[in-house]
């Protein structure tokens, strides 16, 4: 029931915005008011969660197309408990920066920011792939909307690249749904057994290596996120890729073992290729954005290490590691958008000296940039730790990448850093920008927050994500019935 | 004793998150107050805990607590722990002790900067991160503090960040100290696939028992010497601790002399078991310290930066840390690491006085003369010296005779080629360091030298810690008398016993001639300064010097144009042209054929909509038919 509480919130939230007459700031501060509610309703959530069991938490399941086998599922694991927490949170603090900034259209807008994080939540707490299905593509439809229409002056451009990447994703993915339910003559994830079929399990990896993005499927990335408005972009990066991480975990992980482990090289070739590529392109970008873009793209390749690892510490880091990143990403994409609103640029030639006068700025920069970089002792530190270890143990070659990589992130980190804060103030810094407000700081010091009590102790995640025996064993357990 | 540990800890994080979060509350001279109460405060922890352990029998000095599960992912378990014992309670002195000292001085030393309370933050950020490297009680944690004293040292070289110098140095040290966190990590990941643990005590059994096979002992060996090696600053990674000298000189004193440095060595003592384990990387870690002592020591025969002198005199001390703890002298290159402490970090903070009085000049040949002026820094500096020479009496002369004499005992075609080395390093000590002493304090005034008169020698929050660290490092020494009165050694002995360990005798004509060999640098030096000649004559020979050995340039010509050009060559010939250029075309193609509003209307997107349901369907039923 509570699942479902927290899917329809911010969908019925989103719908009120759209039919209520209110005035901009109004519609503004109703939409910030059911996102924070809805942030406060999965934390009440946690009262009764038992992350030890191996029972789903939260769960509803009503039959729905009764002939076709599908049904209403959902629920929640503990993975997926945080994986929903990292939306309704993300989401709250990007309805902030709108509000914040003050978007032209505001019912529309707001509306559309509602729908998309009552459609992730639904994406994480699916246990049947038609309602995944239904969520997943529900997600994509505000997403198309708010940068091609709220976007920079490439809007159209990105949008047209990414709907056309989302399309043949999901052209796949829903073919292998169907297939996959049609010979199953199930679409709940509890039921519907294992196949040992490559076409589908194909399908789906692809799908969700668009969606990750995976090297080379990550045509879409570049663009959509420097032309999405910085809250959406928050979402896209920090949220909706994560939508592929659920998917590997809880899709391809446990119904396809057979596949999992005969393409798992290529797999984790991919991931590493990704890591490395991200790292290495990051280190080049002229602007915020880029870099945090392809560093974005370098941690999912990273956390899909730890996914195919398939082993306890590669599936917690993972988990673990999404949290983390989505929190950096988010926190980033809002400072970018916040020093763009400053100096009308987040290109690093014309940045720089930021730190001077700007102590509130230079420290989140600087505290975010820390965290990118996973500096040891940090959660990002803790979560790539645990991946690396975990997939050390398929080829120390993986790990080796992922070590290289903590040098190269430390690199353009750095750059970013210094580009930004240091030496002799850029031509687009105005002497008189000023440091950040108190507005801006709401909505971000809760996620360096989150970080800090995180860093503190990651365990508090990675203790919580599967049941007590552990992630590996959970996984193998989901078989249920097999099928030929 | 745990508590005294925990206190010691905490008490400086506490100052740092108090300064941060206090913001513009408070004012500079609080700041400064705070850091430096919440680091004596840890001091006074530290203190605790050694009475505590000093009470108890030997066998029953080690405490580990854990405070709670810090990262678990099924059987990997890894706590918030502290391991309190005789090796981490001199850390804990040593880093509290003259990290206090330190952190006093600066609240004279940076009166009147911009942004005093972030250097204040950030220093008491540093002690606790160096005590947490210090106390952790598994090897995660302990990467966990040797990651974050990086990160202090990141931000604190860089604190005049409208230099682009000292950004530049900054980001050097961080990305070198990243190569060795990285590779220590992938030890790491190493001997979890095998053990599954990082405690100190299951690593070291299962070393012991052969549950690790000699390979992986020596893969693990050689990750904890990367690290090391680069925290340590010793060849090959030492090239960013002359250029971290662009860090205020109490950040100079406090992390790139006395403490952090030094991390290296303690790390190699801490995880000793694994080096006898593999006693081919453990000797690595030895001839690497002996190359490091050399070439530090003749590069800084041609230096011209007072702090750049000391900065390559560190790099020098710290190679015969290694040295020691390369052959298994643990507890003399502890105690190296002690008296090295108290006179490195007092010849920075003279310096320093030097530095402050010059307004900032750090250039000794604009120096000269300033026995008569600055008879306090003179004497102070002069002491700081002597013990870095290693002069009966003084610091230095107990601890390095006593390393030496080590690699006397050790023998072997090893024990020689250090022994011999080591010598020479001595006497290369006299040479740069009196270079150094007379360049500033004697002859003449440099006609440039802009002395300013206003202020005297220092404020007395400068002039005290320099005061406290002379007498220390004149005392500290006899804290090992061969022969005579042990206790360092007595104390260190629980947790690790040495290898190796010099007869008196062999200890005391050691010294006999290391102090010669010192003395004859040191009238060397003299007589050159009396000549008013250059200890290193123009030539080949010097500017190979002066380029520190071309190391910078090398490194620039192996990783980072290589590094550059690969990034480019990606960007340029895979990323723009073809993932995003191919799809370029497409999109291109669509846009022109309408816009994304008009192709509803013209009823392109109804098109789409069936060509999609009808791609759905034949891709389901050939993964339907197709097995």
């Amino acid at each position: 029931m509570l699942t479902t509480l927290l899917i329809v919130v911010p969908l019925a939230g989103a719908i009120l915005t759209w039919m209520l007459p209110l005035s901009r700031e109004s519609t503004a501060g109703f939409a910030l008011l059911v996102a924070l509610a809805e942030v406060g309703l999965w934390l009440g959530s946690a009262r009764n969660f038992d992350f030890g069991s191996d029972a789903q938490q939260y769960s509803a399941n009503r039959e729905w197309f009764d002939q076709l086998g599908i049904s209403y599922a959902v629920g929640l694991y503990g993975f997926q408990y945080w994986l929903v927490g990292l939306a309704v949170v993300v989401g709250a603090c990007a309805v902030g920066y709108g509000a914040w900034v003050g978007r032209e259209n505001a019912r529309a807008y707001f509306g559309l920011l509602l729908f998309l994080v009552g459609a992730l939540v639904g994406v994480f707490a699916a246990q049947d792939l038609i309602v995944f299905y239904v969520f997943f593509e529900a997600m994509l439809i505000p997403i198309y909307v708010l940068v091609g229409v709220w976007g920079g002056p490439q809007r159209l451009k990105a949008t047209v690249t990414f709907v056309i990447y989302t399309m043949v994703g999901s052209l796949l993915m829903l073919a292998s749904i169907i297939a996959f339910g049609i010979s199953q003559g199930t679409f709940l994830l509890s039921e519907i057994g294992t196949s040992s079929n490559d076409w589908i399990f194909l399908g789906f990896l692809a799908a969700f290596a668009v969606k990750a993005p995976l090297f080379p499927f990550h045509g879409w990335l570049r663009l959509a996120y420097t032309e999405a408005p910085p809250e959406v972009g928050a979402i896209l990066s920090g949220v909706v890729s994560k939508a592929a991480v659920f998917g590997l975990v809880w899709i391809v992980l446990p119904h396809f073992p057979e596949p999992v482990e005969d393409f798992r090289t290529l797999v984790l070739a991919l991931a590493a290729g990704t890591l490395a590529y991200g790292s290495i392109l990051a280190f080049r970008q002229p602007d915020i954005r880029g870099v945090v873009a392809y560093s974005s793209m370098a941690q999912m390749g990273l956390i899909v290490l730890g996914i195919f690892a398939v082993n306890d510490l590669g599936l917690d880091g993972a988990v673990l590691h999404s949290v983390n990143h989505g929190l950096v990403s988010a926190g980033f994409f809002l400072l970018a958008g916040m020093i763009e609103t400053r100096t009308g640029t987040g290109r690093f030639s014309e940045l720089g000296g930021m730190a001077k006068g700007r102590p509130v700025l230079a420290t989140l920069v600087l505290t975010l940039g820390m965290f990118t970089l996973a500096v040891p002792g940090s959660t990002n530190f803790a979560g790539e730790f645990a991946i690396l270890s975990g997939v050390f143990d398929r080829g120390w070659g993986y790990a080796a990448v992922g070590a290289a990589a903590m040098v190269l992130a430390a690199l353009y980190a750095l750059r970013m850093i210094s580009a930004i804060l240091h030496e002799r103030r850029g031509a687009a810094v105005r002497e008189d920008a000023g440091d950040l407000v108190g507005n801006e700081l709401m909505l971000l010091v809760p996620l360096v927050a989150i970080l800090a009590v995180l860093t503190a102790w990651p365990a508090g995640i990675t203790d919580r994500s599967f049941p007590a025996d552990g992630g590996a064993a959970f996984i193998a357990s989901q078989e249920g019935v097999s099928t030929p | 004793m745990v508590n005294g540990g925990w206190v010691c800890l905490i008490s400086p994080l506490v100052g740092f998150l108090a300064i941060m979060l206090a913001g513009t509350r408070i004012t500079r001279r609080q700041a400064g107050i705070i850091s430096t109460v919440s680091v004596f405060v840890g001091f006074a922890g530290a203190v605790v805990a050694f009475i505590d352990a000093w009470r108890r029998s030997p066998d029953d000095r080690t405490e580990l607590t854990t405070a709670w599960t810090w990262l678990q992912a099924g059987q990997f378990k890894v706590g918030l722990e502290l391991l309190v014992d005789p090796l981490s309670i001199v850390m804990m002195l040593v880093v509290t002790g003259i990290g206090g000292l330190i952190v006093l001085y600066s609240n004279g030393y940076m009166a009147g900067e911009d942004e005093e309370r972030r250097y204040f933050a950030y220093m008491a950020f540093f002690v606790f991160s160096m005590l947490l490297l210090a106390e952790s009680g598994n090897l995660l944690l302990l990467l966990a503090g040797w990651g974050l004293v990086g990160l202090a040292s990141y931000l604190l070289i860089g604190f005049h960040h409208e230099r682009p110098s000292a950004v530049a140095a900054a980001k050097k040290a961080f990305v070198m100290n990243a190569i060795g966190d990285a590779v220590m990590a992938l030890a790491f990941f190493l001997t979890i696939s095998h053990i599954g643990s990082l405690e100190y005590g299951t690593v070291f059994a299962a070393v012991d028992d052969g549950r690790l096979s000699d390979t992986v002992v020596t893969l693990l060996a050689l990750g904890l010497l990367g690290g090391a090696v680069a925290k340590s600053a010793q060849i090959p990674l030492h090239t960013w601790l002359p250029d971290a000298m662009e860090g205020p000189t109490p950040v100079s004193a406090l992390i790139h002399a006395a403490t952090m440095v030094t991390a290296g060595v303690y790390l190699i003592c801490r995880t000793h078991p694994v080096f006898e384990g593999a006693p081919d990387v453990q000797h690595l870690a030895a001839l690497l310290g002996l190359a490091t002592l050399l070439v530090a020591g003749v590069i800084a025969l041609v230096q011209w930066d007072i702090k750049r002198v000391i900065a390559y005199s560190t790099m020098s001390q710290i190679g015969y840390m290694f040295l020691g703890a390369g052959i298994g002298a643990y507890g003399f290159a502890m105690f190296h690491l002690v008296t090295h402490a108290f006179f490195k970090a007092l010849l920075f903070l003279a310096a320093g006085l030097v530095i402050h009085r010059l307004d900032g000049e750090q250039d000794i040949r604009k120096m000269g003369g300033l026995r008569r002026s600055m008879p306090y820094t003179h004497a102070t500096f002069l002491i700081g010296s002597l013990a870095l020479v290693g002069i009966p009496i003084f610091a230095g002369f107990w601890s390095k005779d006593a390393i030496l004499a080590s690699a006397l005992a050790y023998g072997g075609g090893l024990g020689w080629v250090l022994y011999v080395g080591g010598l020479l390093g001595a006497l290369l000590t006299g040479l740069y360091s009196f270079r150094l002493y007379y360049l500033v304090f004697h002859g003449e005034p440099a006609a440039e030298g802009h002395e300013a008169e206003h202020h005297g020698e220092g404020d007395r929050s400068m002039l005290v810690p320099v005061g406290v660290l002379a007498v220390g490092s004149t005392i500290v020494g006899f804290l090992a008398i061969p022969g005579v009165w042990e206790p360092f050694e007595t104390w260190l002995e629980p947790v690790v016993e040495p290898l190796v360990t010099p007869s008196t005798t062999q200890e005391w004509a050691t010294s006999a001639v290391a102090v010669a060999l010192g003395v004859l640098g040191i009238l060397l030096a003299r007589r050159a300064f009396r000549a008013g000649r250059e200890l290193v004559p123009d030539g080949a020979v010097r500017t190979t010097l002066e380029h520190k050995l071309w190391f910078d340039e090398l490194y620039d010509a192996l990783f980072e144009r290589p590094g550059r050009a690969v990034a480019a060559l990606l960007r340029d010939r895979v990323e723009t042209p073809i993932v995003q250029g191919g799809l370029d075309e497409v999109a291109g193609e669509t846009m022109r054929g309408a816009t994304l509003t008009a192709s509803v209307q013209s009823g392109l997107l109804r098109t789409y909509a069936l060509a999609f349901t009808v791609a759905v369907g034949v891709l389901t039923l050939v993964f339907l038919v197709v097995r």
